[in-house]
């Protein structure tokens, strides 16, 4: 059971994204919800890769025999995580942009695009 | 030649060489019809002013948001409620796809 | 160097996007002929991949191995990037470079020097990098990176107008939108990924058992790919986004969509082909029909000639997902009228950036011209704008699939084939194409009949050459249908068709 507990906590902070999404008003805490969802995939990656009592993937400095966690993972994760560093920094921009045209951050209000 | 103007669709075929010759026949007809009309109007006169209950308009254009008037007023209600989910809210937006994502979750895993 | 002829695709639009601001510290001139040779090349590129692969078949191109089989590690799975073209992958760069062309040079001129043209310029090479990438990578986690590295250059594009108060607003909605299916994409990727092992898109359709893992992915696929396709009910953001982006760059924004629309096949005809059920068929068919008949509807009701055009364009999404829709509810007993469905949704995709292309070149050029976009202040540029009023009359009548041009020609295939499946959707298809024209017709008489209007800026001749190559396409597609049907069209649809096992086996061996 403890095991699964990483898997747990991902689904818990993609489920919170979700609802940040989708009932707060305001745009930076919008960008917050893209953001735990975002953590939760980043840790159901790395978790996937998770050997039990598994040493660094590394060949030069792990002991001979010994598990070494899954390499790929940590690869793919490392990527994301960039490339959510972009997205949010877009997105934040954005938000700053849209505050100094409209003075609010209230979704409700910035719909000057509609029907 | 013949293929490449083609179309098969299985049940039948499309061919716009068909087409154009149809076409072709169509617009003599009318252009015949056309020609048998009356040309005895005179130029150049109130002849030629659209009729508008005998009044004189100034600008008697029809602008682009006036058509389909009558459509529009008798799917009010539908078109009410389409322009209401593109609400604008881009909370509305991510919650569309929550329900969606989740209908195809369910669809799929049951 | 002809080997290499796919990655260069890739890898020198992305070159020349960073390449672009610095070449304009030097001079500007410089910068315009670069963008233009960069654009050039990867249309050659793109040709060359194309004629190749209908020609000989596949082509797997290996990152750092001369063949996919160099790669096979003991377990039997490649552990290589690769890059796989099909068919379907040469058809969607087909599209993307033909789109491209048309659109740099228009760009060129339209964009004006003071409002980040470089920018502009920068963003769409980067987004036409990420959508050459999408179309032929063979590698799922390869997707997404090149998924992410288009939401993020369309989002930046639409919104570098940060003067403007609604392009940053259409940007958010789109970016918070397009990273939510990005990351869920991921999600289903790391799932696969969890259970198989291995991101290798023909390794993971060879071990796919259809599993409760497997399904909750593909749940996370279709919803991922769908939004970022514009298919209804998840189009919102979709006329926002070609509405307030430049005109001019649009063109890059349909092809970006129309690429997740073929990510979406890839996933459903060659991911799951294997596990696939008739259910799947149903829904993508439902999906269009919705997106056909929404869209439509909302056309009717804009006064602003940018988002009417851009809901012609998501309706035009849904008669593609209706055909191949119903190619893949067909797909067990691959009936005849099922490949027909399937043909018109695939010929439709390349019809639909020709006309869609086309009418958002006659917005820029309209507001080149005027100034304005409004329905409400238009009205006879006939006079002052024959040209642009003939290519929007003859772009509409195609998107309407009038007889005897382009958009007709895909249609009666799509109508014909999924007439035997069920009489009803084919009605509902007609009745939308009928309300598209209506639409259409009334943009028409708003913008371009009545009494002779001003027109303060004379359009350059730049515009209308890029305007007579899509509307040549749109009548020569139109009159010799068969021709590119059986060149082009049929390799692509075969390719998803029965070509999963073809795939397999150029990566996999055997």
């Amino acid at each position: 059971m403890i095991g699964n507990l990483p898997f747990v906590a991902c689904m818990v902070l993609i489920a919170l994204g979700l609802w940040t999404l989708v009932f707060k008003r305001n745009l930076i805490k919008l960008v917050i919800g893209i953001g735990l969802i975002e953590s939760g995939v980043n840790l159901f990656l790395v978790a996937l890769g998770y050997v039990r009592g598994g040493v660094p993937p590394i060949y030069t400095y792990a002991p001979a025999g010994a598990p070494m966690v899954l390499p790929t993972p940590q690869a793919l994760t490392l990527t994301s995580i960039v490339i959510g560093l972009a997205t949010t920094a877009l997105m934040l921009a954005f938000a700053v942009v849209i505050y100094r045209h409209k003075g609010t951050l209230d979704a409700r209000k910035i719909r000057d695009l509609r029907g | 030649m013949r293929e490449a103007l083609t179309v098969l669709t299985g049940q039948g075929y499309w061919s716009p060489l068909i087409w154009a010759a149809a076409a072709l026949g169509t617009f003599l007809l009318a252009g015949l019809l056309w020609w048998r009309g009356r040309r005895e109007y005179k130029r150049g006169t109130e002849q030629e002013l659209p009729f508008v209950s005998g009044e004189r308009v100034e600008n008697p254009r029809v602008g682009a948001l006036h058509l389909y008037w009558g459509l529009t007023e008798a799917l009010r209600p539908l078109l009410e409620r389409l322009r209401g989910w593109h609400s604008g809210v881009v909370n509305d937006y991510a919650g569309w796809f929550v329900v969606v994502l989740g209908v195809v979750l369910l669809l799929l895993l049951l | 160097m002809g080997a290499h002829i796919p990655i260069l695709a890739i890898a020198v639009p992305l070159l020349g996007g960073f390449a672009t601001p610095l070449l304009a510290k030097l001079h500007r001139r410089l910068r315009d002929l670069w963008a233009l040779l960069v654009v050039l090349f990867v249309g050659a590129c793109v040709g060359y991949v194309a004629v190749h692969v209908f020609a000989q078949g596949l082509w797997v191109y290996v990152l750092g191995a001369r063949s996919p089989q160099e790669t096979l590690a003991p377990g039997g799975f490649p552990i290589r990037i690769m890059l796989v073209v099909d068919g379907m992958s040469a058809f969607m760069g087909i599209i993307a470079g033909l789109l491209a062309l048309v659109a740099f040079p228009f760009a060129l001129k339209f964009l004006p020097e003071e409002e980040g043209k470089n920018l502009a310029l920068t963003l769409g090479l980067l987004l036409l990098a990420g959508i050459l990438g999408m179309a032929y990578t063979g590698d799922l986690f390869n997707f997404f990176v090149f998924l992410e590295v288009t939401s993020i250059a369309a989002c930046a594009l639409i919104g570098y107008r940060t003067w403007t108060s609604r392009a940053p607003e259409a940007a958010f909605k789109t970016m918070l939108l397009y990273s939510l299916s990005g990351l869920l994409f991921l999600l289903a990727v790391a799932l696969l990924y969890g259970e198989y092992g291995a991101l290798n898109l023909a390794y993971l359709s060879a071990q796919l058992r259809g599993s409760r893992v497997d399904r909750l992915a593909l749940a996370l696929f279709l919803g991922a790919l769908a939004m970022k396709a514009a298919a209804a009910p998840v189009h919102f953001w979709a006329p926002d986004a070609y509405g307030e982006a430049p005109a001019a760059q649009t063109l890059l924004l349909v092809v970006n969509t129309q690429v997740s629309l073929y990510g979406l096949w890839r996933v459903l005809f060659t991911l799951y082909g294997g596990v696939w059920d008739a259910g799947l068929g149903w829904l993508v068919v439902a999906m269009g029909l919705l997106t056909l008949v929404v869209a439509a509807f909302m056309a009717l009701l804009q006064t602003d000639l940018g988002r009417l055009v851009a809901y012609g364009a998501v309706s035009q999404i849904g008669y593609m997902m209706l055909g191949v829709g119903v190619g893949l509810a067909t797909l067990a007993g691959r009936p005849d009228y099922g490949l027909v469905a399937l043909k018109g949704g695939v010929f439709h995709m390349l019809n639909d950036a020709l006309t869609v292309g086309l009418l958002f070149l006659c917005v820029g050029a309209v507001e080149w011209a005027t100034g304005t976009r409004d329905l409400r202040e238009l009205g006879g540029l006939g006079h002052g704008l024959p040209e642009v009023a003939l290519c929007f009359l003859l772009a509409s009548l195609a998107l309407a699939g009038i007889p005897p041009l382009n958009g007709f020609a895909s249609k009666i295939l799509i109508y014909e084939g999924s007439f035997r499946l069920s009489p009803i959707l084919t009605a509902i298809a007609v009745l939308a194409s009928i309300l598209l024209l209506a639409v259409y017709a009334r943009a028409f008489q708003g913008a371009f009949l009545g009494p002779r209007a001003e027109v303060p800026r004379r359009v350059p001749a730049v515009f209308l050459l890029a305007m007579a190559v899509l509307a040549v396409g749109i009548v020569v597609l139109g009159l010799v249908p068969g021709f590119f049907l059986e060149g082009v069209v049929t390799p692509a649809a075969e390719a998803l068709w029965r070509g999963r096992a073809q795939y397999l086996a150029a990566v996999l061996g055997g």
